[in-house]
C-alpha cells in the first residue's frame, strides 16, 4: 500500500486493516495526530485526505491507498506557520494542544469549502471535535479570524519573551 | 514590567499548533518499547479467592506479568511524606474495593498480545455488597468499605493514638448567634463527582537505565508527587528514579495521582525493557480518580436585615475506596465553608468518608468549589428568604481588611468587596449608594452593627 504523507511518498508495511493513525504514528513517526479515544469521538486524530477532513482512528489502510495525507505537521512549522495556525497561537486557541493537530486540520478543511463561514458555521463544522480546555471560543475567535484575512509574522508570534504581536490586517 | 498588559505568545504554543509538542505517547525509543496492560476488578467489592496467570503467562509476545508480590514495596499513601498512614496497594493483594482497581499487569510486544494476556488471566471472586452512599456509612450494619471503618480515623498525631476522626472548625458563640437570630436559613448542597476526562489518557513510559536508576517519561502534574510514588514502590531512595515532565494533554487535577508511573516502572524493572503504558478512553473513564462527591448540609443563623451571625455545617466528603489526598481536601475545604464572607461564629464539621467507588482527588479548587457552591447558594437563598437584595446580602457580609477567617488566618486584602461590585456593574445592577461606596477597609464605628458591637465585647474566639 502506498500513501502520500505531507509530499512525501510512503510504501506501508503495516497490514491493510491497521487504522490510518496507527500507521502514520507507529509505522511513519508522525506523531502530530493524536491518540485520544481511538473510537471516533474526540476528533484529535483527524487529518486531511484528499483535502477532507478524516478520523484517522476509525480508517483502515486498505481505504486510503494511493491517498495524499495532510496531517497538521504537513500544513506549517513554528518558524513557517499556516495562517490558521498561526491564528490559533495568537489567538490562544491552544492550551494543553492535544485538541489542536484535529482542531486545526478541520479549520483548514472548512475554509476550503467555505472561505466565510459564520460563527455558527464554524461551531458545526468543529462539532465533533472535543477540547478540554479552552471553552471553545477562542478556537472559533481563531477560525474567524483567518477567514476575515488576518495575518500572523510567524518570527513574531513564537517569540516567547517581550513586546506584543499584532496580526496584520486585523480591523481595530 | 513589559509583560503587564502585553500580549504575549504562548510559551509552547507554536509546537503545540504545528504538532511538534511531543507528549509521552509521541516519545519514540530507538529500541523501542513493550506495552502495558492491566487486569481490573470487574467489581466494586469483592474478595479475591483465586487467580492463575499460567495460561496468560504463555501466550507469544508476553514478556512479564506482575502481581502484588513483584511489588517491592505494594501499599504506599499519596500522604506519606506529611506522615499519613499508607493504605493504598498498587496492585490489589486478596481483595479488590472498587470497579477498576488494578490487579496484575502485563508487559508484552504490543497493546493486543498484553490485552489478549489480561483476557487469559484466571480469576474467581467472591462478590461483597458495596457501599456507594456515604449517607448510609455510619449505619452499624451498612458494608464496610474500608479496613480503618467507613470514614478516616485520622487527623494528625498517630494513628495508634488517633487524633480526631472529623475536621472541625469552631469559632466565637454559636449559641449565642441562633439565640440573636431572627431567622435560620437552612440549606442541603449535593455537589457531584465529575471525571476531568482530559483528552490525552493517563500514559507513562518508563526506561530502566544500565546502572539501576529508572527514567519515567510522565504525564504527571505533580512531577515530585511522582517521583516519590515511583522510588517508594521500587524501594529504591528517589535519586534511583529520574521523572522526565512532558507536555500535559490536559490534567484538570486528574494528573496529580501517580496513576501509570508506577506500575509501568515496576514493569520496566521487572522485564528490563522500556515499557510503555497508556490507558484507553474507557479506563479513563471509569477507573481514573474523580473529583468528589459531597454532602453538605448548612444552617444559618440570619437577621432581618441580612447579617450572617452564624454558621453550622456538617459534611461527607466521598473520598472513594483510598485516601489518596482526601484528608487534605476534607481539611481544605472545611476551612473555607464562610465563603468569601466575614461569619463570627461558626461550627463547621467534616468527614472524609469510604465508599467502593474510585478514589476521588483533585480537581479545580481541591475541595473549596464545593464550599463556594455552598456558601454562593446560601446567599442567595438568604437573600429569597428575607426579600433582600442577594448583591447587598454579599457586600454586608462581605470580607474585609483585617477580619479573621475561620482558620485563624487575618485577611489582608479581600477582594470580596471589589469583586461583587465589579459583577454587579458587568450585570447592569444599580446598587443602594451605600453599597456602592463601600470600601474593603475595615468596618468601623457608625457602619457597626448593634450585634457585632455586642460580639466584640464578649471578646474574640472561644
Amino acid at each position: 500500500m502506498k500513501i502520500t504523507v505531507n509530499g512525501a511518498e510512503h510504501e506501508l508495511a503495516s497490514p491493510p486493516l491497521t487504522s490510518l493513525l496507527n500507521a502514520l504514528r507507529d509505522e511513519l513517526n508522525v506523531t502530530g495526530p493524536k491518540v485520544g479515544c481511538q473510537g471516533g469521538n474526540c476528533g484529535t486524530c483527524t487529518v486531511l485526505v484528499d483535502g477532507e477532513p478524516r478520523r484517522s482512528c476509525l480508517l483502515p489502510l486498505a481505504m486510503v491507498d494511493g491517498a495524499e495525507v495532510t496531517t497538521i505537521e504537513g500544513l506549517g512549522t513554528p518558524k513557517r506557520m499556516h495562517p490558521m495556525q498561526a491564528a490559533f497561537h495568537f489567538y490562544y486557541g491552544s492550551q494543553c494542544g492535544f485538541c489542536a493537530p484535529g482542531m486545526i486540520t478541520a479549520s483548514v478543511a472548512l475554509l476550503e469549502r467555505n472561505p466565510n463561514p459564520t460563527r455558527k458555521q464554524i461551531q458545526n463544522a468543529l462539532g465533533g471535535h472535543i477540547c478540554r480546555c479552552t471553552g471553545y471560543v477562542k478556537i472559533i475567535d481563531a477560525v474567524e479570524a483567518v477567514a476575515r484575512g488576518e495575518s500572523f509574522d510567524g518570527a513574531e508570534l513564537t517569540r516567547s519573551r517581550g513586546g506584543e504581536a499584532t496580526p496584520k490586517g486585523a480591523s481595530a | 514590567m513589559k509583560a503587564i498588559g502585553a500580549r504575549l505568545p504562548r510559551y509552547e504554543g507554536a509546537g503545540h499548533v504545528t504538532g511538534q509538542t511531543l507528549f509521552v505517547d509521541d516519545i519514540r525509543l530507538p529500541q523501542g518499547n513493550l506495552w502495558a496492560k492491566a487486569l481490573r476488578s470487574p467489581h466494586h467489592s469483592a474478595r479475591i479467592t483465586s487467580f492463575d496467570a499460567s495460561k496468560a503467562a504463555s501466550l507469544p509476545g508476553v514478556h512479564a506479568i506482575i502481581t502484588h508480590a513483584d511489588v517491592p514495596r505494594n501499599v504506599f499513601g499519596h500522604l506519606a511524606f506529611l506522615g499519613v498512614p499508607a493504605d493504598e496497594p498498587l496492585l490489589a493483594v486478596d481483595e479488590v474495593r472498587y470497579l477498576g482497581q488494578p490487579i496484575a499487569a502485563v508487559a508484552a510486544d504490543s497493546e493486543e498480545a498484553a490485552q489478549a494476556a489480561v483476557d487469559a488471566i484466571e480469576v474467581e471472586y467472591e462478590e461483597r455488597e458495596p457501599l456507594f452512599d456515604m449517607r448510609k456509612a455510619f449505619d452499624p450494619d451498612a458494608p464496610k468499605a474500608h479496613h480503618w471503618g467507613n470514614w478516616l480515623p485520622y487527623f494528625g498525631g498517630e494513628l495508634e493514638n488517633a487524633g480526631p476522626d472529623r475536621r472541625r472548625i469552631r469559632k466565637g458563640d454559636l449559641e449565642w448567634a441562633f439565640e440573636k437570630a431572627d431567622t435560620i436559613v437552612k440549606g442541603v448542597y449535593r455537589p457531584a463527582a465529575i471525571e476531568h476526562a482530559p483528552l490525552e489518557t493517563q500514559v507513562a513510559l518508563a526506561v530502566p537505565e544500565p546502572s539501576g536508576r529508572m527514567v519515567v517519561y510522565s504525564c504527571t502534574q505533580a512531577m515530585h508527587f511522582s517521583a516519590g510514588h515511583v522510588a517508594a514502590h521500587l524501594g529504591v531512595p528517589l535519586n534511583g528514579v529520574k521523572l522526565v515532565s512532558s507536555a500535559v494533554g490536559g490534567g484538570f487535577g486528574g494528573k496529580v495521582d501517580s496513576s501509570s508511573d508506577t506500575i509501568a516502572a515496576v514493569l520496566a524493572l521487572k522485564t528490563e525493557r522500556p515499557v510503555k503504558w497508556r490507558w484507553t478512553r474507557e479506563e479513563e473513564f471509569l477507573c481514573s480518580g474523580t473529583r468528589a462527591a459531597w454532602h453538605i448540609e448548612v444552617a444559618d443563623a440570619v437577621t432581618k436585615d441580612g447579617w450572617i451571625l452564624g454558621r453550622k455545617t456538617l459534611t461527607l466528603h466521598d473520598a472513594g475506596a483510598y485516601l489518596r489526598h482526601s484528608s487534605y481536601a476534607t481539611t481544605k475545604h472545611t476551612f473555607h465553608c464562610a465563603g468569601a464572607y466575614t461569619i463570627p461564629n461558626v461550627s463547621f464539621l467534616a468527614f472524609a468518608v469510604f465508599t467502593n467507588r474510585v478514589p476521588s482527588t483533585a480537581m479545580r479548587g481541591f475541595g473549596v468549589t464545593s464550599t463556594s457552591f455552598l456558601a454562593e447558594m446560601q446567599v442567595n437563598r438568604i437573600a429569597k428568604v428575607l426579600d433582600l437584595d442577594p448583591y447587598e446580602v454579599r457586600l454586608k457580609n462581605a470580607n474585609r481588611i483585617g477580619d479573621t477567617m475561620p482558620n485563624t488566618v487575618v485577611l489582608k486584602d479581600p477582594s470580596t468587596v471589589p469583586v461583587v461590585q465589579a459583577i454587579a456593574e458587568h450585570a447592569g445592577i444599580e446598587l443602594a449608594p451605600e453599597y456602592k461606596a463601600m470600601t474593603w477597609e475595615p468596618r468601623t464605628g457608625a457602619v457597626l452593627p448593634e450585634w457585632l458591637v455586642e460580639q466584640q465585647a464578649k471578646g474574640g474566639q472561644d
